[in-house]
């Protein structure tokens, strides 16, 4: 009796071993059936040729990073069990920086459904979960570095959810159009073809595609962030400013009526007129001391002042002259900024509405 | 069957908790992280900026030991903590690395506000501020003695923090405590990843307390941005909390702290592992001299803790700051004897060796030392030396001619003018070259200048290196303050039976160490010459047939003024890594035994990443090495203090088409701050090439100058 009780204990000790690593294998199994491998072009001078995304309906299509990789006929998906089969792209959306592709069946046209009845995430589903918040238990799904092809599963990386946060809006980052809130993610997930994989909660649950490898001149470090899958930014469509979320864009790039635009360049101008004139911007980093105010002008009128420095704008940092400059370019006359600015040892906030650039003075014609 | 009943029953009661244990671990741990989250964050400050320079630190170049290029510093804001209720807030050097103008802070639920920088925490890069604020909460530190290896630590920051509504501002990364007593016994180690978005924040415990402060740190490093190489990586440091409690009243008292210096060097310095702690040297007006540790003693116990190596001795002051007192134990003549009352010192004064103004004739057994060449406007010119002069005795101000101090040799009189200092007079017995009586030549030392002779005489050697010093017996008992100096023998076979060495371009090899180096050894060598010894650290990947190159450059001033050459390969083709030093020490060692040596014209020698790999050897192998000759090479590392008895001089060249050349230049003052003897030449015209002409000239000539007195 002693010894079957010893066994039996043993027994459970055993299956404790057992399940307490279970979680995260049923988990990782069901995602991987999920997520595809992908390959396009690329493959030089440290530009993956191979990617990461993640299956959004039972019909083939599949969502992922809007890169470079995509730009070819060409492209390759391997699928869970190991079927490889050709993909097309049906829309892109450079300011959520995702991309929506299709899978190519043999003999059907590319509006037809394809039949597959693949494993997906409900995208729209997805979206409804409240936002993950920092030190949720997250994993990311992705085949960083080519490890893996055919039926091999995904690589999986455990971590936390390190914060949520913008990481442009300061200005801070290269290249980088995207300008919501990203899950920032605390592993070393950014890797060579990472993109485009699944972060996920412990359950599976999809929380975001995993991003590019991107240096974030906030901080001056390698970033590892996913975008959120309820991701919302603005677009531009000619002179209307319009929203699209990446729900949105999947729904509406699935029924394939997604009008797929260039990458908007950033074209602003100089920003609405402040009158502020600062002093010679000599250094790396001259901070924006006010040099004198122009007469009548805005800043003149709210009452900046020589030896002030401009320190933020809108509640954003404005560390340098070139910093205080670009802020203001996002600006148009008329709109009022709320300037924080350090006089002597105390920080004032000062409202200054822009207005139009005053003409110059007209020159008298030379006779 | 009931025994199999109560199986069933007890696996179901065992295997279902068990399941739904593995969840609620990390469940628990999940809910624990977040709370403690919670807990902390109302001490985490974010810190904005203004002003200040892109890149800092660094130095330009990757070299060994130094902090790489320089690091570029972000433009996002940064973390602090709150140490005290009256707006305290500390935070790590880094994140005020680029000098900003303007700093402001935000404690959480407070507005934003002009903070000032009170004091620095110059051991530990941490750097304390005040804003204008009361009744702040202050986190509670976890006790050093409870801390370790394996328990959850968080590393919370405010660089990238949430914006999101009932969530702590914070970013988290989440790692153990990995190790402690790290940096010397002032950090603790987290594999959670530390970096710009953390430094400056806490390291928390899962409880909501602090283990400590985050910092970039690195062991071969003190400046404020060393260790930043590996952000993200998981090594990451903290500056225990209990610890920045301890000094927390000095720093808001507006105090710098700076560390503690006790002013002893090693005997042996490549080997602080294995040896007892035995003194080699101990630095003038330091700690250790102010309390009366001697060379020669051995340390075994600080402030009641045995050390049984000079590492152990480094880790225990590691720690300390200036203006602490501790209890030394050494061992002296086979008896304990204790020292209370050790106060030690921000900087071992930095003095400069006294110039007397000649250079002496080397290996040379009588009694005295004959004066080789007399530098012009020095103390000895204005005296009235002359080449061929012999310094019998020596008399400083203020002792009785008849305790006059017989001069038994070169070494000797060294040794006596390292216990001098600049501006001293003393008297010289001299027997003049062309005879008569003994004359009495009074002068007042002064300080080395970066003269260097145009042209020095030959020979340079009296040939006989193997005979020992004689000295001419002192009359009566006392000799003054100035004893007689451990002689010290040059290095070399004595045994007459063996032939004379090989000469030539020689490679060597020692299998089992895997090293491979050449050495070239002048064709008129005599092992009754003691040679100098120029250790050749070439650029970043071994060059085939370097050694040819360099004996032509070297050749006949090798054989005029009694030089060898030796170049150590380095182990692996991306070039120098600190660590081998040990192992080019090895070979130059395996050279000195094999060969008459002249231990005060060691050089080390290079340029580029070789002459940095020369800085840190002349740093750390202080024993051997005499003289650091680079060109083209930027001082990668702190320089280190100078020990008396252990000279060290540098020449330096850099070319103004280097784009480096601001930081190879900036070497000259650091080094002259801490009184080293710096000869610094900057080149028109001149990129990254090796040394022209005129350089090379006065190379040679600062080579055969390093035992001038």
């Amino acid at each position: 009796m002693n010894r079957l009780l010893l066994t039996a204990f043993g027994l459970a000790l055993a299956a404790l071993q057992v399940e307490a690593s279970d979680p995260f294998s049923k988990t990782a199994d069901e995602v991987n059936t999920r997520t595809v491998k992908l390959f396009g072009s690329g493959g030089f001078r440290g530009v993956a040729n191979y990617g990461t995304g993640v299956l959004v309906s039972p019909d083939g299509h599949i969502l992922t990073l809007a890169s470079q990789m995509l730009d070819t006929s060409e492209l390759i998906v391997h699928l869970y069990d190991g079927r490889r089969m050709k993909a097309v792209v049906v829309a892109t959306e450079p300011e959520l920086d995702v991309a929506l592709l299709k899978i190519k069946v043999e003999g059907k046209k590319p509006d037809e459904p394809t039949g597959l009845d693949l494993p997906f995430f409900d995208i729209a589903a997805v979206a409804k979960r409240p936002v993950s918040t920092p030190g949720d238990w997250v994993l990311a799904h992705a085949n960083e570095f080519e490890i893996a092809m055919r039926d091999e599963p995904v690589s999986v990386q455990r971590g936390v959810i390190a914060s949520y946060s913008k990481l442009s809006g300061r200005k801070g980052i290269f290249d980088f159009g995207f300008t919501g809130n990203v899950y920032v993610v605390d592993a070393i997930t950014n890797n060579p073809g990472a993109g485009g994989g699944a972060l996920t909660d412990r359950q599976g649950r999809l929380l975001g595609l995993v991003g590019r490898e991107l240096r974030n001149s906030l901080t001056e470090t390698w970033i590892n962030y996913a975008v959120p899958i309820g991701a919302t930014v603005e677009v531009r469509d000619g002179d209307k400013v319009t929203s699209v979320s990446i729900p949105e864009f999947v729904a509406s790039a699935t029924a394939g009526k997604y009008k797929s635009r260039p990458r908007t360049v950033a074209t602003a101008g100089p920003g609405g007129y402040h009158g502020i004139v600062f002093v010679p911007n000599v250094l790396e980093r001259t901070p924006p001391y006010v040099e004198e105010c122009e007469p009548n002008s805005p800043a003149a009128k709210a009452g900046l002042k020589p030896n002030d420095l401009v320190s933020f704008v809108d509640g954003e940092p404005v560390g340098s002259i070139k910093a205080f400059t670009d802020a203001l370019r996002k600006t148009r006359p008329g709109a009022t900024i709320r300037l924080e600015v350090r006089r002597g040892d105390s920080l004032q906030t000062v409202e200054v509405k822009l207005e139009d650039a005053p003409k110059p003075a007209a020159v008298p014609p030379k006779k | 069957m009931n025994a199999l009943r109560t199986l069933v029953a007890l696996t179901a009661a065992l295997a279902f908790p068990s399941w739904s244990q593995a969840q609620d671990v990390n469940d628990a741990s999940e809910k624990a992280m977040k709370a403690a989250m919670l807990r902390v964050a109302p001490f985490v400050a974010k810190i904005e900026t203004a002003g200040g320079q892109e890149v800092v630190g660094g130095g330009g170049a990757p070299g060994p030991g130094g902090p790489q290029a320089g690091v570029r510093k972000g433009v996002g804001p940064t973390t602090g903590l709150v140490v005290a209720a009256d707006g305290y807030v500390i935070s790590s050097s880094f994140n005020f690395a680029n000098k900003p103008t303007d700093i402001f802070v935000s404690v959480p639920g407070k507005p934003r506000l002009v903070a000032k920088v009170i004091a620095t925490d110059q051991t530990r890069m941490l750097t304390l501020l005040k804003v204008d604020l009361k009744g702040l909460a202050v986190p509670v530190a976890v006790p050093k003695a409870e801390i370790r290896v394996g328990p959850w630590s968080l590393a919370l920051g405010r660089a990238l923090d949430t914006d999101l509504k009932d969530v702590p501002a914070l970013s988290v990364s989440v790692g153990i405590v990995s190790a402690t007593g790290r940096i010397y016994g002032k950090a603790i180690q987290s594999d959670a990843k530390v970096s710009p978005v953390n430094y400056g924040g806490p390291l928390a415990a899962i409880d909501g307390r602090v283990y400590g402060v985050l910092v970039p740190a690195s062991p071969r490093g003190e400046t404020e941005t060393a260790g930043v190489e590996w952000y993200d990586s998981g090594i990451g440091f903290a500056v225990p909390l209990e610890d920045v409690y301890a000094v927390l009243p000095k720093l808001m008292a507006g105090q710098n702290l700076k560390r503690g210096l006790m002013g002893i060097t090693a005997k042996v310095q490549e080997d602080t592992y294995n040896l007892p702690a035995l003194i080699g040297a101990v630095s003038r007006a330091s700690a250790a001299e102010k309390a009366g540790i001697l060379a020669g003693d051995t340390v075994t116990m600080i402030d009641g803790k045995p050390v049984a190596n000079f590492s152990q001795v480094q880790h225990a002051l590691g720690p300390k700051y200036s203006g602490d007192v501790l209890t030394v134990q050494v061992l002296r003549a086979g008896k304990e004897v204790e020292f209370k009352g050790v106060t030690l010192t921000e900087a071992v004064t930095s003095f400069a060796a006294p110039f007397l103004g000649i250079l002496p004739m080397r290996d040379d057994p009588d009694p005295g030392v004959e004066v080789r060449y007399v530098y012009p406007k020095s103390p000895a010119d204005a005296a009235g030396l002359k080449p061929g002069d012999r310094l019998m005795k020596l008399t400083p101000e203020g002792v009785p001619a008849e305790q006059a101090a017989p001069i038994a040799g070169r070494e000797a009189l060294i040794g006596m003018m390292n216990l001098l200092a600049a501006g001293t007079e003393v008297k010289f017995a001299v027997k003049r070259k062309d005879g008569g009586k003994p004359e009495t030549v009074t002068l007042k030392l002064g300080t080395p200048t970066d003269d260097l002779a145009a042209k020095l005489p030959l020979p340079s050697s009296a040939g006989r290196a193997l005979e020992a010093p004689r000295a001419e017996k002192p009359k009566g008992k006392a000799v003054g303050p100035l004893k007689p100096a451990d002689e010290e023998k040059p290095a070399a076979k004595d045994d007459k039976k063996k032939d004379e060495p090989e000469t030539g371009l020689l490679q060597r090899s020692n299998p089992t160490l895997g090293r491979e180096y050449w050495v070239y050894v002048p064709a008129n060598y005599s092992k009754d010459v003691a040679h100098g010894v120029i250790v050749w650290l070439h650029r970043a990947r071994p060059i085939a047939k370097e050694g040819d190159d360099l004996a032509k450059i070297f050749g006949q001033f090798c054989a005029d003024h009694h030089f060898i050459l030796v170049g150590p390969k380095s182990r692996n083709a991306e070039g120098w890594v600190p660590s081998e030093t040990e192992e080019v020490v090895g070979d130059l060692r395996a050279v000195m035994a094999e060969y008459t040596v002249d231990k005060r014209r060691v050089v080390a020698h290079g340029m580029g990443v070789g002459g940095q790999m020369a800085f840190y050897l002349g740093f750390n192998a202080r024993d051997l090495i005499r003289g650091v000759a680079v060109t083209g090479s930027v001082l990668g590392t702190q320089p280190k203090e100078p020990v008396p008895g252990q000279p060290l001089a540098f020449f330096i060249v850099g070319g103004e088409q280097d784009p480096l050349v601001k930081e190879i230049a900036e070497a000259k003052p650091r080094l002259t701050e801490k009184k080293y003897p710096v000869v610094y030449r900057q080149l028109k015209e001149f990129g990254k090439e090796y040394l022209l002409d005129t350089t090379l000239e006065e190379l040679k000539a600062w080579l055969d100058s390093l035992d001038k007195i």
